[in-house]
């Protein structure tokens, strides 16, 4: 894979999450991510693999991520001040020929791709509520960024107590369900919706680009199936959870 | 990416002309990212395939290590029938290797004997890492007995299909010397380690093959001493990563060189980008690398 050098131009800390912002026009489609190494080879051999992160914000100049440092590779993500990318990879969320209005969920750096994806909703002019769950007040403060969003926390700190299912009318209310998160919440979701439902799943991957078959997620009649390629967006019916 | 360079890059495998020693190593580059393999390698290696589709194992399927990755990937791949009809996607106008693995030795003969008269394929590569369900689950690996007998069978099957036998390092020697005996016309070395990554919170294991960076010195180690040894060409495979790998292989007796982890860090043009500016540092064409140690460091 190549990976392009981007320094990073804004770094911010919101409750816990990192956003950085690169200067790169796209094009990317809401849900599609990025492969980010913290330097260039031969520079860390540990982690040697890039980390996949979902595009969070794209304005048409500037490209944003947003992530939380979980292990090795994100701390050093965290520092660095140039990061090494290959992008837009993966089949990001279907907004085409959607009407009726949409909900959005996200769970913890879930909500990562949700931002993108509402620009794209407000540009096509289809109305959407959002809903976020988090783990705690603290997490919850990246909700700032998505006004008008209907917040849960698990301890009760902000927003409704509970995860973000509690946060959200019956869903049968949308024409369309988006929704990102940790895969419980996810398979809690398609229990939900009965309707056209977008999921975006995580796996560990190897490449990004389809080579190593790690990603896999299992798909109905069609057993285990790339998700860097053919996902990490899915419809929520196809997915054998 | 078109690497330009006055060195000279070909070199010839089992009599098959190469543009460049490189191959990338089967199971690490899929048919979508085909793009950058043009015009980088010298020959094509799709993921090892089987009588039957595959499912492979439940995720997750990959760990990491300093300088490496463990894969528990479970050969997922869609069966002779359906690979062969896809065959076509890999024609990059260079040389096609493919590589097949079976659970018994009949499976092998199977495979081979459906690619012994294919005119797109131009060698095979045996993958014997893989279990040996008549062995109590052994790899073909296992030893010298069985490494003969997969060899000589699939050698009478496809008498006019340059053989490669892809081995692991353990026993590699005798195992080498066996393949040779048995009729192979070269010899890949190495598949992966055998490995555990262990996730303490979770209190779970992930048992699988490592690879990259972390086991370069010992397929370097297993591609000296066998070439050392053997008669047949010797291709060098395990954590190749840079153009001094490449010459590195090349020097301890390769002929040629796969490339696997490395590919998903960074672009395969580069290393051979790299391993073109050794080549005119050192004014050697490619092909008279092949085991051009000069001793030992220090002697
Ligand atoms: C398509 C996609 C998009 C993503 N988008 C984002 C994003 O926008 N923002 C963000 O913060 N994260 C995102 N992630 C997750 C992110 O890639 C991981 O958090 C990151 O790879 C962890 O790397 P690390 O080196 O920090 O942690 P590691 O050291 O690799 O892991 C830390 C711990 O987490 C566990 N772990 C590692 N990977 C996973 C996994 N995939 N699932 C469950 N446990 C795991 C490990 O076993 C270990 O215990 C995304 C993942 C995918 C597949
Ligand atoms: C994700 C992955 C999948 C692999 N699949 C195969 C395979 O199908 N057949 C095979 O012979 N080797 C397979 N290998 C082993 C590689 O071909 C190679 O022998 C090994 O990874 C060492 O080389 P490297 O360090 O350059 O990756 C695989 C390796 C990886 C990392
Ligand atoms: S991450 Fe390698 S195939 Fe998806």
């Amino acid at each position: 894979m190549k990976f392009y050098s981007v320094p990073i131009e804004h770094r911010e800390h919101i409750g816990g999450y990192t956003l950085f912002s690169y200067r790169w026009e796209g094009p990317v489609e809401p849900g599609q991510f990025a492969m980010a190494r913290f330097g260039r080879f031969p520079y860390t051999l540990d982690p040697l693999l890039a980390r996949p992160l979902s595009f969070y914000d794209q304005d048409g100049e500037a490209t944003s991520l947003l992530f939380e440092v979980r292990g090795r590779g994100t701390a050093l993500l965290d520092q660095a001040d140039k990061i090494e990318v290959t992008a837009p990879l993966g089949r990001g969320f279907d907004v085409n020929g959607i009407d009726g209005p949409c909900a959005l969920l996200g769970g913890g750096i879930g909500v990562a791709p949700l931002k993108i994806l509402g620009r794209r909703l407000e540009a096509l002019g289809v109305p959407y509520d959002t809903f976020l769950g988090f783990a705690d007040a603290g997490t919850a403060e990246i909700s700032r960024d998505f006004p008008g969003a209907r917040v849960a926390t698990m301890d009760g700190s902000a927003g409704v107590r509970g995860t973000v299912l509690d946060a959200a009318p019956p869903l049968e209310e949308y024409a369309a369900v988006y929704a990102c998160g940790p895969n419980p919440m996810l398979a809690a979701v398609k229990r939900a919706a009965d309707g056209f439902c977008q999921l975006s799943v995580e796996e560990r991957m190897g490449c990004g680009n389809g080579s190593c078959n790690a990603c896999v997620v299992p798909v109905e009649g069609r057993g285990y199936v790339r998700s860097c390629v053919e996902g990490p967006v899915f419809e929520a019916a196809t997915l054998a959870w | 990416m078109v690497v330009r360079t006055s060195a000279e890059l070909a070199v010839e495998l089992c009599g098959i002309p190469l543009r460049t020693p490189l191959i990338p190593a089967s199971g690490t580059l899929a048919k979508e990212a085909l793009g950058e393999a043009r015009d980088v390698y010298g020959a094509m290696l799709p993921k090892t395939v089987t009588p039957r589709p595959r499912q492979g194992n439940p995720p997750p399927r990959v760990a990491e290590t300093p300088a490496g990755m463990i894969n528990s990937i479970g050969l997922q791949n869609p069966g002779i029938d359906r690979f062969l009809e896809d065959l076509d996607a890999y024609d990059l106008g260079v040389p096609l290797l493919v590589s097949v693995a079976g659970d018994t030795v009949a499976e092998f003969v199977a495979l081979c004997g459906r690619l012994a008269d294919d005119k797109r394929v131009s060698a095979i590569e045996l993958n014997l890492s893989c279990p040996n369900v008549e062995h109590g689950g052994l790899t073909f690996c296992a030893g010298p007995a069985s490494v003969a007998e997969v060899v000589a069978a699939c050698r009478k099957t496809a008498p006019d299909k340059p053989l490669l036998a892809k081995l692991t390092n353990e026993g590699v020697l005798g195992n080498a010397v066996a393949a040779e005996e048995a009729g192979a016309d070269g010899l890949t070395l190495i598949n992966t380690v055998p490995a555990l990554s262990v996730d303490p919170w979770a209190r779970k294991a992930l048992p699988g093959g490592l690879s990259g960076p972390a086991i370069k010195p010992v397929a370097l180690r297993a591609v000296y001493e066998v070439s050392a040894t053997v008669e047949i060409p010797v291709v060098g495979c395990g954590g190749v990563s840079t153009g001094t790998d490449v010459a590195e292989f090349m020097l301890a007796g390769a002929t040629a060189v796969q490339v696997g982890t490395a590919s998903f860090v960074r672009e395969p043009a580069e290393i051979l980008e790299e391993f073109a500016g050794y080549l005119e540092k050192a004014g050697s064409p490619a092909r008279q690398l092949t085991g051009g140690l000069r001793g030992y460091q220090g002697s």
